[in-house]
C-alpha cells in the first residue's frame, strides 16, 4: 500500500451497484466530488442514500462498479480508507453503557490515536461540539440532540479529510437542527462533507452542490444548477386535463407538466418545468387561448430545490394519480 | 494487535457493566459451592470428577447467555457500522469478543479453584485428574464460545442467538445416544461429535489429543465462520 494520489476529485464512483438478495438498493450510479465541497445527497426514504454512504466508508462492497476515496479504492484499500474517512451513521449509534468521555477515547484510540494525541483529541472534540456539559454522562441518557453530537464528535476526532453524515439533523429540535447546520457550514472548506437528507431545506441551506436519488438512480448530480437552468410556472386552467396536457406540452422548451391540485368545480392548477428562456410564459397563455381554454392564472415560480426535488422525483403512477 | 487490545478491553468492560455476567457468576459459584459440600460430606473423598461434570452441564447452559450479545447487540444497536468504519478488521472485532468472554470463563473456572484449595489443605487428592479437568473444561469453554459467538453472528435478535446456540449444545450433549442408533460408519461418526464424548476422558484424568484436537478444531472453525458471517454484508 504506498500513498495515495493528491489529485482532485477526491471521491470518484463509478458505476456502482449493491444488490440486497434479488432487490436492487443502488443501480449504475456514477459521481465525483471535489476536495472541499459540500455535498448534499437528496432523496426520499428508500432511495439508496445510506447504502452509497456505506460502501464510500468501505462498510459494504458494491456488487459491481468501483469507488475511490482519498485515493484508495473502497473494495481493495478499505482500512486504509478508514483513516481518512469520519462517519456518522443513520440514528447515531453509541454504546449506552458508555460515559462519552470513555467512548471518545475509545473511537480514538481505535482510531490509531494514543496517549496525549487522543487525550488532546478528545479535548478539542469535546470543545467543538460543546459537550462539556455531558462528558461523564453515560450514553443511554444523553437526548438525541447530545447523542448527535457525540456521534459527529467521533467522527472527527482523526481529523478526516473525508466526513460523511447519514441524515444528522434526523429527529432533532429546530435548535439542535440549526447547530448541526451550523457545524458543518464550520468544516466546509477544510474538508469534503457528504450529508444525506430527505429533509430538502436542510440539503438546500448546507450544500454546495446536490445530488438527487430515487430508487437507487441517480438523477442529477448537481440540482442547484440544474434549478438556474430551469424555469416554473404555475397557472390555474378550466378545461379538460387531457387537452390542457396537449396545448402547453406542445410549446417548444417545455419539459413536464404535472397537477399540484385539481378541482372539479374550478380550475385545475398545473406546474410547468420548462427551459429558460424568455417567452414561453407568452407562448403557453397564446396556444391556451387559441383553443379558448380559460387560462385564470400564470405566475413564474422561483426556481428552486423543491422544484426540481419534485419535478425529478415525481414517479408515473403519482402522476396517474 | 492494537486495535485488538483496545476491542477486548472495551469487551471486558461491557461484561463488567452488564448484569448478565454477574447472576451467571452467581449462579454458577451457588450451584458448585453447594455441590461441592454435599458430595464432599456424602462421599469424603477428595475428587472433583462430579464437579467437572456439573461444570459441563452448566457451561452448556450458560455460555449461550454470555454470548448472546456479543454480535447481535452491535448489529441491533448499529454500532458495528462504526467499528467496521474505522480501521480494525473483522478478524480483530471476533477474537476480541472471543478472548473477552473467555476471560470471563476463566474467572468463574478460577473461583471454582477454591475447592480444589480447599481439598488440597484438609484432604489428599489426585492432582492429575483435577489438571486434566480443568484443561478439559478451558478447551469445551473455548469451543462453546466460539459457537455461541458464531450464533451471535447470524442475527440480530439476542433470544434466537442464544436459542441457537443452546439447541447446537444440547444436540451436541446428547448426539452420542442417537449415534449409537446408526449404521457403520455414520455411528462412528456422529458418536465423535459428541461433546460429553470428548469430555468424560478430560474429567477423569485421561488426556487425549484427538479430544484435545477436536475442541480446538471446533473453536477454529466457528471463530473462522464467524469472521466470515461478520464480513458477510
Amino acid at each position: 500500500m504506498g500513498s495515495p494520489p493528491m489529485s482532485s476529485p477526491i471521491i470518484v464512483a463509478h458505476q456502482l451497484v449493491k444488490w440486497y438478495g434479488p432487490r436492487v438498493a443502488v443501480r449504475d450510479v456514477s459521481f465525483s466530488v471535489d476536495a472541499g465541497e459540500v455535498i448534499g445527497l437528496l432523496g426520499p426514504n428508500g432511495s439508496g442514500k445510506s447504502t452509497i454512504f456505506r460502501m464510500l466508508t468501505g462498510y459494504l462492497t458494491p456488487s459491481s462498479g468501483t469507488a475511490s476515496v482519498a485515493g484508495y479504492d473502497t473494495a481493495t484499500d478499505s482500512l486504509a480508507l478508514r483513516h481518512e474517512v469520519g462517519y456518522v451513521p443513520e440514528d447515531s449509534p453509541l454504546y449506552g453503557h458508555m460515559r462519552v468521555a470513555e467512548f471518545l477515547r475509545f473511537m480514538a484510540r481505535l482510531k490509531g490515536l494514543s496517549g496525549r494525541a487522543a487525550r488532546s483529541s478528545v479535548d478539542a472534540v469535546v470543545a467543538r461540539l460543546h459537550l462539556e456539559t455531558v462528558v461523564n454522562l453515560p450514553a443511554a441518557k444523553l437526548s438525541r440532540g447530545y447523542r448527535q453530537r457525540v456521534a459527529i464528535a467521533q467522527a472527527l476526532l482523526h481529523e478526516p479529510r473525508v466526513l460523511v453524515l447519514d441524515e444528522p439533523t434526523s429527529g432533532l429540535d429546530p435548535h439542535q437542527v440549526i447547530a448541526v447546520r451550523e457545524l458543518i457550514r464550520e468544516l466546509a472548506g477544510k474538508r469534503t462533507v457528504l450529508v444525506a437528507s430527505h429533509v430538502l431545506s436542510e440539503i438546500a441551506q448546507i450544500a454546495s452542490r446536490v445530488m438527487i436519488l430515487l430508487d437507487g438512480k441517480l438523477l442529477t448530480s448537481d440540482a442547484l444548477k440544474r434549478s438556474t437552468r430551469t424555469q416554473y410556472l404555475r397557472l390555474a386552467v378550466t378545461g379538460p386535463e387531457a387537452e390542457v396536457r396537449v396545448c402547453i406540452g406542445a410549446v417548444p422548451g417545455v419539459r413536464s407538466i404535472s397537477i399540484e391540485a385539481n378541482s372539479a368545480a374550478l380550475s385545475t392548477r398545473y406546474l410547468v418545468e420548462a427551459d429558460q428562456q424568455p417567452g414561453i410564459a407568452q407562448d403557453i397563455a397564446n396556444v391556451l387561448a387559441d383553443r379558448r381554454l380559460a387560462l385564470s392564472e400564470l405566475v413564474a415560480v422561483p426556481p428552486d430545490l423543491e422544484q426540481v426535488f419534485l419535478a425529478l422525483t415525481r414517479r408515473p403512477e403519482e402522476e396517474a394519480a | 494487535m492494537r486495535g485488538w487490545a483496545i476491542l477486548w478491553l472495551k469487551e471486558v468492560r461491557a461484561l463488567y457493566f452488564s448484569p448478565i455476567a454477574y447472576v451467571v457468576v452467581a449462579v454458577f459459584l451457588v450451584i458448585m459451592g453447594y455441590s461441592f459440600t454435599l458430595t464432599l460430606f456424602i462421599s469424603h473423598v477428595p475428587t472433583l470428577v462430579h464437579l467437572f461434570f456439573q461444570m459441563f452441564v452448566l457451561f452448556l447452559l450458560t455460555v449461550p447467555i454470555i454470548t448472546m450479545r456479543l454480535i447481535a447487540e452491535e448489529r441491533k444497536l448499529g454500532t458495528i457500522e462504526m467499528l467496521l468504519t474505522a480501521p480494525v478488521t473483522e478478524v480483530q472485532i471476533v477474537l476480541a469478543k472471543f478472548a473477552a468472554s473467555m476471560c470471563l470463563l476463566m474467572l468463574m473456572l478460577g473461583l471454582s479453584a477454591v475447592y480444589a484449595i480447599v481439598l488440597g489443605i484438609y484432604g489428599d487428592p489426585d492432582w492429575g485428574p483435577i489438571f486434566s479437568g480443568y484443561l478439559g473444561l478451558v478447551l469445551l469453554g473455548a469451543a462453546l464460545v466460539a459457537v455461541g459467538l458464531l450464533a451471535s453472528a447470524v442475527t440480530i435478535n439476542q433470544i434466537i442467538a442464544a436459542l441457537l446456540s443452546l439447541s447446537v449444545f444440547l444436540l451436541l450433549w446428547i448426539i452420542d445416544d442417537f449415534g449409537y442408533l446408526l449404521p457403520e460408519p455414520f455411528d462412528t461418526l456422529v458418536v465423535n461429535l459428541s461433546l460429553s464424548g470428548h469430555f468424560k476422558p478430560f474429567a477423569t484424568g485421561s488426556v487425549y489429543l484427538s479430544d484435545a484436537a477436536f475442541y480446538l478444531s471446533a473453536t477454529l472453525l466457528a471463530l473462522f465462520l464467524s469472521v466470515r458471517a461478520l464480513a458477510w454484508r
